[in-house]
């Protein structure tokens, strides 16, 4: 039996991760050698919706305030029986009767001004009032909370901001009726989404890292790691140690320590673990099977492996960063050929080439 | 029959035993009491061979293990780091990332421009004098992001600039033959930037020509690992470090080089070293360098030569001031704790921050305080909060909490802060940074390679709201720390 390694020759970096096991094809004049990335054109945005504009509902929400329609006893021709007007009304028609200037009829009244001062008069109103008086009286109202405990203020000195000050409202109202926000420009950003927001080998690695589940700090490490990377001159790559096909050369990796940590993982990633199936070789003997792993699979146990590595590194310094440096230094050994996963990598590889005989595939009919 | 053990221990208490010796009992009352058993005898016997103990294997030696099943603990075999190595790597300060890329654009502060209103809001790099200078006086923070970026450089922001403007008074002041003394405490929110405010300050001072004394970390000062040593004739009793001021004599003279080589001593000091007449301030200084014992006594000198008409004015600094403003970690020979205030540097620098001395060439006095590691000090909390509220609202300035333990020389020392008509003691509170600001630093960290993105608006309104509006420190978590 054949079993061929397909490395795909001059694929971009991020679809390195898909390459397989396979059996060796039969020849297929239909299918293409390579893979043809293929987009379909763009099209423009189509929504559904419906054809009829909605029309206005027949029947009151309870939100709704009710209709405004005069008292009933409005309607009365006769009028001593007609009730009185609103105390700015009253005013305004005195006014205007004795010619002089009454208040504004416009602006509503002003209810506080009225009762201020007027003891027996604060008594009859209402309770929302009552009490906005009383809370008027002392500055700070019972149970709000401080503003030392909110974010700080961008002035130094002055009052919250808040980051609303010269905040420009959505002015233009979206195109697509329906619709009270404008819809996404295409494709979704990848970090669109709130549990995906972060690098997936990152996030695999935090959560390596992580230790009885502080997260956090685990997350302070990787942040440690990568300002190692960044920080550390530019590998020299050794040539018996290959990193991945198609991947940027050396003196692009410092500057992007995240391309630095994935290449370093995605090199030293197996491509497949060996399962030992118990008694199956005949005599109690285990049969040893190569099984394909997934992308992620593999950058588990390659992150494991250099994590184990790293652990096992001399400690040089003290406090929070020393097992951070060590990760660091040891993802550096991997890049440049250094490292003893390599070997681990390929003890697995050599065994899985011995034993993929015992790969059993269903007969092809 | 009494076996022997039982019958040498009645024999050793029959000396204590008066009823024993009726007639010497007035006499061994007075006696001192003695323990009936002693084992200094057996300490004072002169040792004549090593005694043969089992020497323990050592670590990571193999040995015969008895006990089965029990796997020897696994060390860690590898040699160990040699003493204070493993606190210089934690406290190193690297100052340059040779993989980042080099600003095209960044400018230099320079003695002309450093006073200019038009730079602020920019990112401005420091000349490699004032960087060494810097350096020297441990005005960077082994936490502070200076080992990203190729070199060092800072934004300008609006503090900084209202910091310039108190340069530019001090010096007109000067001018005028009216010296002036401005004493401000840098405060603010953690990682909003204070220890950065305060570096450039002195990058500031040292580009004008000034002297420049750091005290760069109070905690050092109080928290009693130097020596100290009484101060002869001092009332009441103050103490010396006088290592401490020695290794400050010797960042002063890194620091002011220029200027302590080409000036010579005018007044006639009682020393107790000689020096030759009219020798420079630079072979002063070496003086109490080299001589410990001399260090404070130098001092001393230097800031009377200092305040002789001609010098430049001084800017002093002390970072984290907290430390100092309660008791310090030093015990008296009463084994009371040492006040803060007590110890000679601190005194110097307290006298002019609370305006009972003033500077004879003006200067400024400018003190820091630090949200991360700080002692508890009501006294301090509540003089910075009353300053605080005196200028963003004097209407509703906070009242001392009568249940808190009141520090009265603190007190006394901070008084002016609650004084409105003293325009020279305040507080400069440190906020966040404006949004233009945050874009002008987010487009340094992307000019160096740093930040991988397009700096648009939207990107820089979206850290800053991550910043908490504007935090500097957490601006650059957000942006350049790769911290989730």
């Amino acid at each position: 039996m054949n079993l061929d390694i397909i490395i795909p020759k001059c694929l971009p970096f991020q679809s390195i991760a898909f390459y397989s096991i396979t059996m060796p094809p039969r020849l297929n004049i239909l299918s293409l050698a390579r893979s043809i990335p293929y987009r379909p054109a763009p099209q423009p945005q189509w929504l559904p919706r419906p054809s009829i504009a909605p029309k206005a509902p027949q029947f009151r929400a309870y939100s709704d305030s009710k209709a405004p329609q005069p008292p009933a006893a409005d309607r009365s021709s006769r009028i001593d029986a007609k009730p009185l007007p609103h105390v700015s009304e009253e005013a305004a028609q005195m006014a205007e009767i004795t010619g002089s200037e009454g208040p504004d009829i416009s602006q509503g009244t002003p209810v506080d001004e009225v009762v201020k001062g007027d003891k027996s008069a604060q008594e009859k109103l209402p309770k929302v009032m009552q009490d906005a008086l009383k809370s008027n009286s002392n500055s700070a109202p019972k149970g709000s909370r401080s503003y030392s405990t909110m974010v700080t203020s961008a002035g130094g000195s002055g009052g919250p901001d808040m980051g609303m000050l010269n905040f420009p409202p959505s002015s233009s109202t979206p195109a697509i009726p329906g619709l009270k926000f404008d819809a996404p420009t295409l494709p979704l950003p990848k970090d669109g989404h709130l549990k995906h927001r972060y690098d997936p080998v990152v996030d695999q690695v935090i959560g390596l890292l992580m230790r009885h589940g502080k997260k956090s700090t685990a997350q302070r490490d990787m942040a440690l790691v990568l300002e190692h990377l960044r920080t550390s001159p530019i590998p020299t790559v050794n040539p018996a140690k290959p990193l991945l096909p198609g991947a940027p050369p050396p003196s692009h990796l410092p500057l992007n320590p995240i391309l630095y940590l994935t290449l370093a993982i995605d090199s030293v990633g197996p491509l497949f673990r060996i399962r030992s199936q118990k008694g199956a070789a005949g005599g109690g003997v285990a049969l040893q099977i190569p099984v394909p792993l997934g992308r992620r699979q593999r950058r588990r146990i390659a992150i494991q492996w250099i994590l184990k590595a790293a652990s096992n590194r001399a400690q040089t310094g003290s406090g929070k960063g020393s097992y951070a440096q060590r990760v660091a230094a040891e993802l550096i050994a991997v890049v440049e050929g250094r490292s003893g996963v390599w070997e681990k990598r390929n003890a697995i590889h050599k065994l899985g080439v011995s034993v993929r005989a015992n790969i059993v595939l269903p007969k092809k009919r | 029959m009494m076996n022997s053990s039982t019958c040498l221990r009645s024999f050793s208490k029959l000396s204590l035993d008066r009823t024993a010796h009726a007639s010497l009992t007035s006499r061994t009352l007075f006696a001192p009491q003695t323990a009936c058993f002693s084992t200094s005898t057996g300490y004072r016997a002169q040792v004549t061979s090593k005694a043969k103990k089992p020497v323990a294997p050592r670590r990571g030696e193999k040995t015969l293990n008895v006990k089965k099943g029990k796997k020897a603990p696994n060390y860690d075999m590898g040699k160990r780091p040699n003493p204070g190595e493993r606190k210089a790597q934690r406290k190193r300060i690297v100052l340059s990332n040779n993989n980042a890329l080099a600003v095209a654009s960044l400018q230099d502060l320079s003695p002309k421009n450093v006073l200019d209103p038009s730079i602020e809001g920019k990112v401005m790099g420091f000349p490699e004098e004032i960087v060494d200078a810097l350096r020297a006086e441990e005005a960077f923070k082994p936490s502070q992001g200076w080992g990203l970026f190729r070199r060092p450089a800072a934004l300008v922001r609006k503090e900084t600039a209202q910091l310039a403007t108190l340069i530019k008074a001090v010096e007109d002041a000067k001018a005028e033959k009216q010296p002036r003394t401005i004493r401000r405490l840098v405060t603010g929110d953690l990682m909003s930037g204070k220890s950065t405010l305060l570096l450039q300050g002195l990058a500031m001072a040292h580009l004008r020509g000034w002297f420049v004394i750091n005290l760069p970390n109070a905690q050092e000062i109080a928290f009693a690992r130097t020596d100290y040593a009484p101060l002869a004739g001092s009332d009441p009793l103050q103490y010396t470090q006088d290592t401490y001021t020695a290794d400050l004599l010797r960042q002063i003279l890194k620091g002011n080089r220029a200027f302590l080589e080409e000036t010579r001593m005018v007044t006639k000091p009682d020393l107790p070293f000689p020096l030759p007449a009219n020798s420079t301030l630079k072979v002063l200084v070496e003086q109490g360098m080299v001589n410990s014992e001399f260090s404070w006594a130098v001092f001393t000198t230097l800031w009377q030569e200092l305040s002789q008409p001609g010098r430049p004015p001084i800017m002093f600094a002390l970072d984290a001031i907290a430390h100092v403003m309660r008791n310090s970690d030093y015990l008296s020979a009463e084994v009371k704790p040492i006040h803060g205030f007590d110890l000679t540097l601190i005194r110097q620098f307290v006298d002019h921050l609370s305006g009972q001395k003033t500077l004879a060439n003006g200067g400024i006095i400018l003190g820091g305080t630090s949200q991360s590691n700080k002692p508890a000090t009501p006294a301090l909390d509540h003089f910075i909060k009353v300053a605080e509220a005196l200028q963003s609202d004097p209407d509703n300035v906070p009242k001392w909490n009568p249940y808190l333990g009141v520090d009265q020389r603190v007190v006394d020392a901070l008084q002016g802060l609650e004084d409105p008509k003293q325009k020279d003691f305040d507080v400069l509170r440190l906020g966040g940074v404006s949004k233009p600001e945050a874009k002008a630093m987010m487009e340094y960290y992307a000019h160096s390679g740093m930040l991988r993105h397009t700096v648009d608006d939207r990107l820089v309104a979206e850290k800053w709201s991550l910043a908490g509006m504007g935090n500097v420190g957490e601006l650059e978590r957000a942006s350049v720390r790769l911290r989730l």
